[in-house]
């Protein structure tokens, strides 16, 4: 294959938000005309300020919110088959205090999705689960623990291995780094582009901060209001930003 | 030189399940009238614990040792009756969680108005102060409960509330890690604002490199419960001397150099059960030698700013790339 296949791609997608009746009534564009590809074993930074509609496009493409207008497609297939494919599209989201059941051992928590998957007991995966916890760079005898026993970063690599353990084609980092120690988003920033060279999923990473995204990012797009003002290869994007607002963006860090 | 917070040799020690936390182990800090000083450092580094020693606010299970001296009183000693006066007429306190901050039965309005009363602070108008910290429509905002309100809006009134005082120095405990990058940017703008009208002197614990170094006058670089390296900001955080200064700096992705991996600090920060015998940095320090382990480092002046370190960086071995990339 000379061009690595499309992942996931959304095509001149709408999402419209409306609240209160009558008079009241309100209307909010949180996307509009949004076109995005992102190939295998590449990674795609969303940026943008808050309310500018990153967050909506992670759910849109992780097929969680169907959008009002457009196509959203998935290995070349409508979003709606990836149903099919269980495990196949992750998240990884900003706090993982949020994400992890506080009542689970961190193995069984790894575990679990793969267990959902295939209609299995947890205990099914329990050696699958440890040495995907192994890989992120977990110590061992981590999966007995539960997470208030981690530390922040830990935590963050446990939400890393329950995304990568169904071996997902595709994963939604959204912010994935924000609430971590610099010492710390260092480390996990090294983990997602190792894991992304050696099982070459694609990958769509939303963030506020530049720096982060264009360390981990190949191609970088840049959200305002709901619209994609532009798009380009992370170098480039960074030496000669095109648009006004990318410009500010830049100007601001 | 007249210090408005003076901080010798402080320790704090945890009484925990396990036995004996050591929290702080023999910190220094100074804080000028006016001045803004950043403490930076890992969670676990004992940023907290000095900010909430700074105005006695520890649970009752520690035990504390050194000095704290507040405009020339000492913290540690003054009797309940004192220490009320100080935190009501000098100090400030700026919580991360503002949200946890505000009582849920309240309205925004009455709380605002119990907080002030007895300080400073008190004749003053809650609509004026929501509008200096940049509110829209402030007497509809007084009237609603914490729940109605974003997490951006809940840290704008406690620094409307805690401002209102004037206080001579303001601890602000990570006041902007809950919030989204722009209400970042604007809190902490208003937080310096207000503190510059009032020359009010600001402890500002953060772990962001970034903002501390746009804002503070001068860093201070927590490492295992002890400042490790403390300076002009620009002298400490463009051109760090203490190892652990420079690996922080350097795991910032704002200072990564294309086309190379991004050097992480490996390991996580120690959790020390008593003093250090040596340099806590040292298992993690790639400058660390045998000697690191077993003697103490003492405060020494090293190219302008204080460094605890046996073996201090100097100019010749910083790697070039890293300066030319910030």
């Amino acid at each position: 294959m000379s061009t690595p296949e499309t992942v996931v791609e959304l095509r001149d997608v709408d999402t419209v938000f409306t609240s209160g009746r009558g008079r009241a009534r309100r209307v909010l564009h949180a996307m509009r005309g949004v076109d995005l590809r992102v190939a295998a074993g590449e990674t795609l930074g969303l940026v943008g300020e808050s309310g500018s509609g990153k967050s909506t496009t992670g759910a849109v493409a992780l097929g969680l919110r169907r959008p009002t207008s457009g196509t959203v497609t998935f290995l070349g297939e409508p979003m709606r088959r990836a149903r099919r494919r269980p495990g196949a599209i992750q998240a990884v989201l900003q706090n993982p205090h949020w994400s992890l059941n506080p009542r689970l051992q961190v193995g069984a928590t790894v575990a679990e999705p793969l267990a959902a998957r295939d209609g299995s007991s947890l205990r099914a995966h329990r050696e699958t689960a440890r040495r995907m916890l192994e890989r992120v760079g977990l110590p061992s005898g981590v999966d007995t623990r539960h997470p208030h026993e981690l530390s922040g970063g830990q935590r963050q690599r446990v939400a890393i291995a329950r995304a990568l353990i169904t071996e997902p084609r595709f994963i939604v980092f959204d912010e994935a780094v924000s609430a971590l120690d610099v010492s710390v988003q260092a480390q996990i920033l090294n983990l997602i582009r190792d894991l992304q060279e050696l099982h070459g999923f694609g990958s769509l990473f939303i963030s506020h901060d530049l720096a982060a995204v264009r360390y981990v990012a190949h191609r970088v797009a840049v959200m305002l209001r709901g619209e994609i003002v532009e798009t380009a290869p992370t170098s480039v994007f960074h030496d000669v930003p095109r648009h006004p607002y990318s410009r500010r963006l830049l100007e601001a860090t | 030189m007249n210090h408005l917070l003076r901080v010798d040799g402080a320790t704090v020690d945890y009484t925990t399940r396990h036995g004996l936390t050591r929290a702080l182990d023999g910190a220094d800090l100074t804080v000028a009238p006016g001045e803004r000083v950043g403490l930076v450092g890992e969670s676990g580094s004992g940023k907290s614990t000095l900010g909430l020693l700074v105005g006695r606010l520890l649970p009752s299970n520690v035990a504390t040792g050194g000095t704290v001296a507040v405009d020339g009183r000492d913290v540690l000693s003054l009797d309940p009756r004192e220490l009320r006066d100080l935190r009501r007429r000098v100090l400030g306190f700026i919580p991360q969680d503002p949200v946890g901050a505000l009582d849920p039965t309240l309205r925004v309005g009455r709380q605002m108005r119990l907080a002030l009363r007895g300080s400073a602070g008190e004749d003053r108008n809650p609509v004026d102060l929501l509008e200096r910290v940049r509110i829209d429509r402030p007497d509809r905002v007084l009237r609603l409960y914490p729940h109605e309100i974003s997490g951006g809006m809940a840290q704008r009134i406690v620094i409307a509330t805690v401002m209102a005082a004037a206080p001579r120095l303001l601890v602000a405990d990570e006041p902007t890690a809950a919030l989204d990058a722009q209400s970042r940017e604007e809190v902490t703008g208003l937080v310096m604002d207000l503190a510059g009208n009032e020359g009010t002197g600001v402890l500002w614990l953060s772990h962001d490199l970034r903002a501390v170094g746009r804002w503070c006058d001068r860093t201070a670089v927590m490492y295992g419960g002890r400042v490790v390296e403390d300076g002009a900001t620009r002298t400490v955080l463009d051109d760090p001397r203490h190892p652990y200064t420079r690996a922080l700096s350097q795991s910032d992705p704002a200072h990564a150099v294309p086309g190379r991996r991004l050097p992480a600090i490996a390991g996580g920060p120690p959790t020390l059960a008593a003093g250090a015998e040596g340099c806590a940095f040292a298992p993690r320090c790639p400058r660390a030698v045998a000697d690191c382990e077993g003697h103490r480092p003492l405060p020494r002046d090293v190219d302008g700013r204080t460094v605890l370190c046996l073996r201090p960086e100097s100019q010749a071995t910083a790697p070039s790339d890293v300066k030319a990339a910030s």
